[in-house]
C-alpha cells in the first residue's frame, strides 16, 4: 500500500522519534511504514487515523498495479 | 528533513528492550562465572558423578537469557516482532539443518566433541544473519 504518513508527519513538524512516541512504536517501525516496506495492522492503522484526525482511507491507498 | 534530526529509537522501543539488555548482561556475566567455576572446580575430566552437574551449570544462565528473549517478543511493536520472528525462524532452520548435517556425518563415522558446537554456532549465526536480512529487505 502507498501512504501519506511522511507528508502528514512533516506537516506537523514531528521527527520520526516523536512520531514513534506518539504511536507507541519504534522509530524503525515508523520508517518502515513511511517507506511502504510495512503495512500496519488494523489497530495501528486506527491509531494513525486517530492521531491525524482523518479516516484510514485518507492515509492509505492500494497500489495501482 | 525532520527524520534526519532524530536518530533515537522511540520510547516504546527503549522500554521494550531495557529489561532484555539487563537480563542479557546478568546472564552473560553469570555464564562467565559459572563456566570458570565449572572448569576450575568441576573436575570435568575426573570420574565423580558430580562432574555432570558442574558441566551443566553454565547452561542455566543461557536458559535465563533464552527466557528473556521469549519475554521480549510480546513487548515489541508489531513490525519489530515480525522482524525478530523472521530472524529466529532463520536461526532455528539453520540449527536444524546443522543438526541433521552433523547427524548424517556421524552415520558416516565423522563425529567429535565439536558436533554440538557446530549446531550452536550455526544457529546463532543464522539468527544474526536473519536479523540483518530482515532489516535490509
Amino acid at each position: 500500500m502507498r501512504n501519506v504518513l511522511r507528508a502528514l508527519r512533516e506537516e506537523q513538524g514531528w521527527t520520526q522519534g516523536r512520531y514513534a512516541d506518539l504511536l507507541g512504536v519504534s522509530r524503525q517501525t515508523v520508517n518502515a511504514l513511511e517507506t511502504g516496506r510495512y503495512d500496519p495492522s488494523l489497530p495501528l492503522a486506527f491509531r494513525l487515523a486517530a492521531l491525524h484526525g482523518r479516516p484510514i482511507e485518507e492515509l492509505f491507498f492500494p497500489d495501482e498495479d | 528533513m525532520t527524520s534526519d534530526l532524530d536518530n533515537r529509537g522511540g520510547r516504546a522501543e527503549r522500554v521494550a528492550y531495557r529489561p532484555y539488555y539487563r537480563d542479557l548482561v546478568i546472564g552473560m556475566v553469570a555464564y562467565g562465572v559459572l563456566l570458570a567455576a565449572a572448569i576450575l572446580f568441576g573436575d570435568l575430566e575426573g570420574d565423580s558423578p558430580w562432574r555432570f552437574a558442574w558441566a551443566l551449570l553454565p547452561v542455566l544462565p543461557l536458559a535465563f537469557v533464552l527466557v528473556s528473549v521469549v519475554r521480549l517478543l510480546p513487548r515489541l511493536d508489531e513490525y519489530q516482532r515480525q522482524l525478530q520472528l523472521q530472524a529466529l525462524a532463520v536461526g532455528f532452520g539453520a540449527a536444524i539443518l546443522a543438526a541433521l548435517t552433523t547427524g548424517f556425518l556421524a552415520f558416516a563415522g565423522l563425529q567429535g566433541w565439536w558436533s554440538s558446537w557446530v549446531v550452536f554456532a550455526v544457529g546463532m549465526a543464522g539468527w544474526a544473519v536473519g536479523s540483518v536480512a530482515a532489516r535490509v529487505r
